[in-house]
């Protein structure tokens, strides 16, 4: 493979106007984007209580039972991901009936108290209306059953599984009385309670509610109307807090995992005036410390050329937060791009830069264009050996999923200072400056 | 019956790429959506079966699928070629693409004369069969299309097919087979189908003067190298003393040479060694030696044999893919079609031997002696490959837990 021509391909950033403008390094794929499949049974991971039912071929039931198998909170291989398999009839006659006698076995054994019943791309295809099949299953068993849709062949990545599933738990809700509590929306890994955001909130008498999707139970669900505010940290929240606030008024806060202290700190602000509450002290001293931190980075990270791949974090504010810091972006790869939405963060980035951009998840082909753009850093996963055998250090970003706030701000931060170092010396060891 | 609690039989599509995957030299495109390809990669990787530069999907997008266009797979084909210059391109379809009805087939057709690569085409899709469906048409498929027309012999070798990954300790397997056949009569492999092999193996594998079909699922293959290259085969993997001994025996007619005599005698030294569980059986006052077997084909009808030959009575011989299409003769070998009728049967245990995949160990009762014997493994992971289930030394091993087990009844 030739990394030039590789690169020729590509566009650039300036020129990026919709996702079709974000090519793929090579037609040929690997391992390629993960499906919302596995997205939906992420966040079915999370909800306590509940089952994930994969209505798909073999290997779809496969690959989502092989993924829960270590997974405590599925509960391993007796655990809350089961299946229903079809074979060539079902394709042919419809999957209902099948289905049905699934779920009385289902019901029998588990018990469960709420069952997303997630359809495959075959599903999809041949067209089972399991909407339908959910609503009659609920009538039956008067146990929510809520349909999930993850055909891949719609969508880029499994982002949409989990945006899907979160959001069919708006069927759960109920009606309640008000009361003093905040619903965090949208943490997909990690868990809320360890977030800086969190202890700021609990030190300020605001109780926790519903955490959706990691880390409730189905009771959580049904009664998370009771709270008074939503807090968005994650965009995969968004559509289902627009349906709480249409159908109980509850408004949110985007508070997403931003790593430059401005949006941190306006998040804090706008959160905080929701409560009613005077952004404190402390949140101010975080601040300072956050932009004393980042400006101080800047003599170390000044000309440190990366290649963005996959992170925690939202993918042009954390670029723009880099450009910021005086890094050059030379390849962003994305699986979604939205212009209207990140503008801001866009025209930041093209003031200092102008990357390349590529479809993510493809990770074989880049080996070739490392050679042609001898980047400093790349983020995202990659294999580390091989990467500092070609003098590049890699960004570890994976314990980010479980902050928010600050921290991130100090977190990634440091990283990016021991990563540039790592990478300086491994430059220098091989006689390069 | 129509739940799936626990890991469901892989599909005839995952049988045909972990085969595929294990031929160095070539590559696999997957025209599908890509999720399947990404999430298949741990399976694989458990398996230790490589796929850095041999596994490739194209992605699918709606258009594709409305449309019928087959541009990316057409684009990935080419690039494929160019870039990785394998000898061999299979082209492998999703279940997405099988139920559209794409023509794998024709593209691969008419997309020949654009590429160096063969191209060859699998459109299976996962719906004909589970995998043991899936590995007997990859073999067939490589006896038919891979191996290369040659008159020339290569003596004293042999070509092992039914080598599936996927089987519990195949390695393993695999080398024990090496070892005997080595050992008894100086014979070396050639070529192996399907595990750690390459396109040059494959196509030198009509050279053989002998075929070992160690599964079921490949006694077609061997069937179509006897009837092109006139080589005889032998069909069975060699379980237990008596077994290994038979086995070493059928190839010895076959092949028209004597069994080295040490080998012989070490075999009937275990074979008398081993007549002394049948006297343990009638001491036995309370309880009887018995045991349920559940896994793979062969797997199952070599133990049990290879059970019932220590004076052990086998409940159920429980095969855990289907015997459709893979000409089973084993009538008391049964196919229970719904997880839960195996689950039940598993349950009822009590005070046997049982001997099955990981899952179905842990429904068992803990009165039972439990041996893993099958796929899948989810406790831990296997690294060794001298520790086999066949031959003599899995024999051995089959045998400490026969000992366990006995030391248990009364």
């Amino acid at each position: 493979m030739n990394g030039k021509e590789l690169l020729e391909k590509l566009g650039k950033l300036r020129q990026t106007t919709c996702i079709k403008d974000v090519k793929p390094l090579t037609d040929a794929l690997f391992p390629g984007a993960h499906c919302p499949l596995m997205g939906s049974a992420m966040a079915v991971r999370g909800i306590e209580n509940s089952m994930i039912v994969v209505i798909g071929t073999d290997e779809c039931s496969y690959y989502t039972k092989h993924m829960t198998l270590h997974s405590e909170e599925f509960g391993g291989i007796f655990g809350r991901c089961v299946s229903v398999v079809l074979d060539s009839r079902d394709v042919t006659f419809g999957s209902k009936k099948k289905i049905e006698e699934a779920m009385k076995e289902l019901m029998e054994e588990y018990k469960p108290e709420a069952v997303f019943l997630t359809t495959t791309c075959v599903v999809e295809i041949i067209g089972d209306d399991m909407d339908m099949i959910a609503d009659s299953l609920t009538e039956k068993y008067n146990v929510p059953f809520l349909a999930v849709h993850t055909e891949h062949f719609k969508c880029e990545n499994h982002m949409p599984g989990l945006e899907r599933t979160i959001t069919a738990c708006l069927s759960i809700m109920e009606p309640q009385e008000k009361e003093n509590t905040v619903n965090v929306l949208g943490q997909r890994m990690g868990s809320f309670r360890t977030t800086e955001l969190c202890r700021i909130l609990k030190e300020n008498n605001v109780e926790i509610g519903l955490q959706l999707p990691s880390g409730c139970s189905v009771e959580d669900i049904k009664t998370a109307p009771k709270a008074k505010l939503n807090v968005v940290v994650h965009p995969i929240a968004l559509p289902l807090a627009k349906k709480m606030k249409a159908k109980f008024k509850i408004p949110y806060v985007f508070f997403n995992k931003f790593t430059r202290p401005e949006n941190i700190y306006k998040a804090y602000e706008e959160l905080f005036e929701c409560l009613n509450i005077p952004v404190t002290e402390e949140i101010k001293q975080l601040y300072e410390k956050a932009k004393r931190i980042s400006d101080e980075a800047k003599k170390q990270l000044n000309g440190i050329t990366y290649i963005y791949g996959n992170t925690p974090f939202d993918s042009m504010e954390f670029n723009q937060f880099m450009v910021e810091e005086g890094m050059k972006p030379l390849v962003i790869q994305l699986s979604e791009y939205e212009g209207e939405r990140d503008k801001n963060e866009i025209a930041a980035i093209l003031e200092k830069a102008d990357p390349y951009v590529a479809k993510s998840a493809n990770i074989a082909p880049l080996q070739y264009i490392y050679d042609v753009l001898k980047p400093n850093l790349y983020l995202g996963h990659e294999f580390a050996a091989r990467l500092r055998k070609k003098g590049i250090e890699i960004v570890h970003s994976d314990k980010a999923s479980g902050l928010l706030g600050f921290e991130v701000t100090f977190f990634i931060t440091e990283e990016l200072l021991r990563a540039s170092k790592e990478a300086r010396e491994l430059r220098k060891a091989m006689g390069e400056n | 019956m129509s739940l799936t609690r626990f890991l469901p039989t892989p599909s005839d599509r995952m049988g045909i790429l972990w085969s595929l995957l294990s031929i160095e030299e070539s590559v696999i495109i997957e025209y599908g959506p890509a999720g399947t390809t990404h999430f298949s990669v741990s399976l694989f990787g458990e398996l230790d079966i490589e796929q850095k530069n041999r596994l490739y999907t194209t992605h699918m997008s709606e258009a594709d699928v409305v449309m019928g266009d087959a541009t990316r797979l057409e684009k990935a084909i080419k690039e494929v070629d160019k870039n990785n210059k394998p000898k061999v391109i299979f082209v492998v379809a999703s279940s997405v693409a099988a139920v559209i009805g794409v023509d794998i087939k024709g593209i691969c057709n008419y997309m020949q004369s654009e590429v160096n690569a063969r191209l060859v085409a699998f459109d299976q899709g996962g719906f004909r069969g589970d995998y043991s469906a899936g590995v007997k048409e990859a073999y067939k498929m490589l006896a038919n299309e891979l191996v290369v027309d040659t008159d020339k012999r290569d003596e004293n070798t042999y070509n092992i097919i039914g080598a599936s990954l996927w089987s519990y300790r195949m390695r393993s397997d695999i080398n024990e087979v090496k070892r005997l056949l080595f050992e008894a009569f100086g014979l070396k492999m050639k070529a192996c189908f399907c595990s750690d092999t390459s396109i040059e193996e494959l196509e030198k594998a009509g050279e053989a003067t002998l075929n070992i079909a160690i599964q079921k699922t490949a006694v077609e293959a061997s069937k179509i190298l006897e009837t092109r290259f006139n080589t005889p085969y032998v069909y069975g993997m060699p379980y237990g003393y008596e077994g290994t001994l038979q086995w070493l025996q059928q190839i010895s007619s076959v092949i028209g040479k004597e069994i080295n005599p040490k080998v012989v005698g070490e075999l009937r030294e275990k074979i008398g060694m081993s007549k002394q569980y049948q006297m343990y059986k009638r001491m036995l006052r309370r309880d009887i030696m018995q045991a349920t077997v559940i896994g793979e084909y062969d797997t199952v009808v070599g133990i049990s044999d290879f059970l019932q030959q220590l004076g052990i009575e086998i409940n159920y011989k429980i095969c855990t893919h289907s015997l459709k299409g893979i000409d089973a003769d084993r009538e008391d070998v049964i196919f229970l079609k719904t997880e839960k009728e195996t689950i039940d049967i598993v349950k009822e245990a009590k005070k046997e031997m049982v001997l099955a995949d990981d899952t179905m160990l842990s429904l068992a009762d803990d009165s039972n002696t439990k041996l893993r014997i099958a796929p899948p493994v989810i406790k831990g992971m296997v690294l060794a490959r001298h520790l086999p289930l066949a031959g003599i030394y899995g024999a051995d091993y089959v045998l400490e837990y026969v000992q366990q087990y006995v030391q248990t009844l009364k």
